[in-house]
């Protein structure tokens, strides 16, 4: 049997580390800049995008990750499309993460009380000058929290990748653990890094909450 | 949650199953194999010793050294895809693989899906449990814990075999399956030969004993249907190396011992 040294543990389950950390990106940028579009559609008084929005969503947030992922990656090759494994993460994370951020933001923009829309539109603003100056600013200090609450899960979310392929973090960890046998050391560092991961961000979610708290009051 | 997942994925393979059987006939694996000189293999990475990873996370086992016995046969290069159990048919059904080995036993089912070469290692399934434990046959499993990998040979043939009342506990690779054994979790483990002389040999307090055979069943190579020139080429490549017992050398580096009796061909 090979024989792993600490230091041959902890260094598989760094680099490991970096596949989650460019999974997450990815379904973080990916989803942020979808979701966008998905929550725009969502909250639209055109009931075509509308109900578009709605039943991506509904699809998405109704289906597990790992059969989105696992449909990307051999459903497309089904059909003569042979996508490679990082594209096809890239697809799955991205139409996932959309699916509930859009569905989360539509959440703020609809808490933010009908009086706001009134007033502004009593002011004479245009949509689009509602939302930007009126209601975005304050939906968005709303989302900061369930945002990032998110986020966290989509870090640990990206261990499914593992089923096309990807060796990140859990999956490095599995390995590894199979080969030395010492569950409690590979599997407690491997928490350790995932803690290491969520809580940075955790940080910077209290620290834009007060920020834009902040400015509220000035 | 990962329980209701793994459903749902099952049900979606098998679901795309046809979609499977209705892709038209391409081009021979072999001549596409020997044209771009390199041969992919899906390999075992949880399954020592058949497969597991060295230091830098490389597979090596006893399937890695037949791959690389095989690679060089052809006189190509060889490329190792680590599969689990759950995804190796698919890797190999949507052709993202020309072979698996990776301890693959043969039943009926599967030979509807795929088709196999000659056999090129030993293997059985069987229920090990501790000593104190009282099971002689299946019967005997009635109200008793056992712990499966979920999807190998053993899930499918212990859920026929299984009486009712008994508690099955599935899990997503062999190593978690054993883990949950020595951790007590579950008091019996349906595994390979193999993995139980690994729980033996690292001497736990739970110490297994074989209580009855589940299976024989010998490891295959899988490959795709339809493929007779790679089936014939790579079932001529086994033969040779059971005669000239580079087979039996790798037998003796993984198994600690050669190759006895006859494999099916």
């Amino acid at each position: 049997m090979v024989q792993f040294t600490f230091w041959d543990i902890l260094r598989n389950l760094l680099l490991a580390a970096q596949w989650t950390v460019l999974l997450s990106l990815i379904a973080f940028v990916g989803g942020a800049v979808v979701g966008l579009i998905v929550c725009v559609a969502r909250i639209s008084k055109n009931p075509g995008p509308r109900w578009a929005a709605r039943i991506y969503i509904e699809v998405l947030q109704g289906t597990p990750l790992l059969m989105q992922l696992f449909l990307c990656f051999f459903g497309l090759s089904l059909i003569g499309l042979n996508v490679p494994p990082l594209a096809a993460a890239a697809i799955a994370l991205t139409l996932y993460t959309s699916a509930f951020l859009g569905e989360i933001w539509r959440g703020c923009v609809e808490a933010i009380s009908k009086g706001q829309w009134e007033a502004s539109a009593s002011l004479a603003l245009t949509y689009p000058e509602q939302m930007r100056y009126v209601i975005l600013p304050q939906a968005l200090r709303i989302a900061v929290a369930p945002t990032v609450g998110f986020a966290v899960q989509v870090v640990k979310g990206t261990a499914l990748a593992s089923i096309i392929g990807f060796v990140e973090l859990t999956k490095a960890g599995t390995m590894i653990n199979n080969a030395t046998f010492q569950s409690f050391l590979v599997y407690g560092l491997v928490a350790l890094l995932y803690f290491a991961l969520c809580f940075p961000l955790s940080l910077l979610s209290r620290r834009l909450e007060r920020r834009l708290n902040v400015a509220r009051a000035s | 949650m990962p329980l209701s997942r793994r459903s749902i994925l099952l049900a979606a393979i098998v679901a795309a199953a046809p979609l499977f059987a209705a892709l038209p006939a391409h081009a021979d694996a072999l001549d596409d194999i020997l044209k771009t000189k390199v041969i992919r293999i899906a390999v075992p990475q949880d399954f020592p010793p058949f497969g597991s990873v060295g230091t830098d996370l490389k597979p090596v086992g006893y399937d890695i050294d037949t791959a690389q016995l095989i690679a060089d046969k052809l006189k190509v290069k060889l490329e190792l895809v680590p599969v689990t159990s759950a995804n190796r048919l698919p890797y190999l059904q949507t052709k993202k693989v020309d072979l698996v080995i990776s301890s693959l036993g043969k039943n009926a089912e599967r030979e509807k899906a795929i088709a196999f070469t000659a056999a090129y290692a030993p293997f059985f399934s069987g229920v090990f449990a501790p000593a104190k434990t009282a099971v002689k046959s299946a019967a005997d499993l009635k109200g008793k814990t056992i712990g499966v990998t979920r999807g190998a040979l053993e899930d499918l043939e212990l859920t026929k075999i299984a009486p009712e009342g008994t508690d099955i506990k599935r899990f997503e690779d062999n190593n978690t399956t054993m883990t949950a054994f020595l951790s007590g979790q579950t008091e019996l483990i349906a595994t390979g030969n193999v993995v139980a002389a690994a729980i033996i040999a690292r001497n736990p307090p739970n110490k297994p004993e074989t209580k009855f055979i589940i299976k024989e069943s010998p490891c295959y190579i899988g490959l795709n249907k339809d493929e007779p020139k790679l089936q014939a080429e790579v079932n001529k490549i086994i033969v040779a190396a059971k005669a000239d017992g580079s087979l039996s050398k790798i037998s003796q580096k993984w198994l600690g011992q050669p190759l006895t009796g006859d494999l099916p061909s």
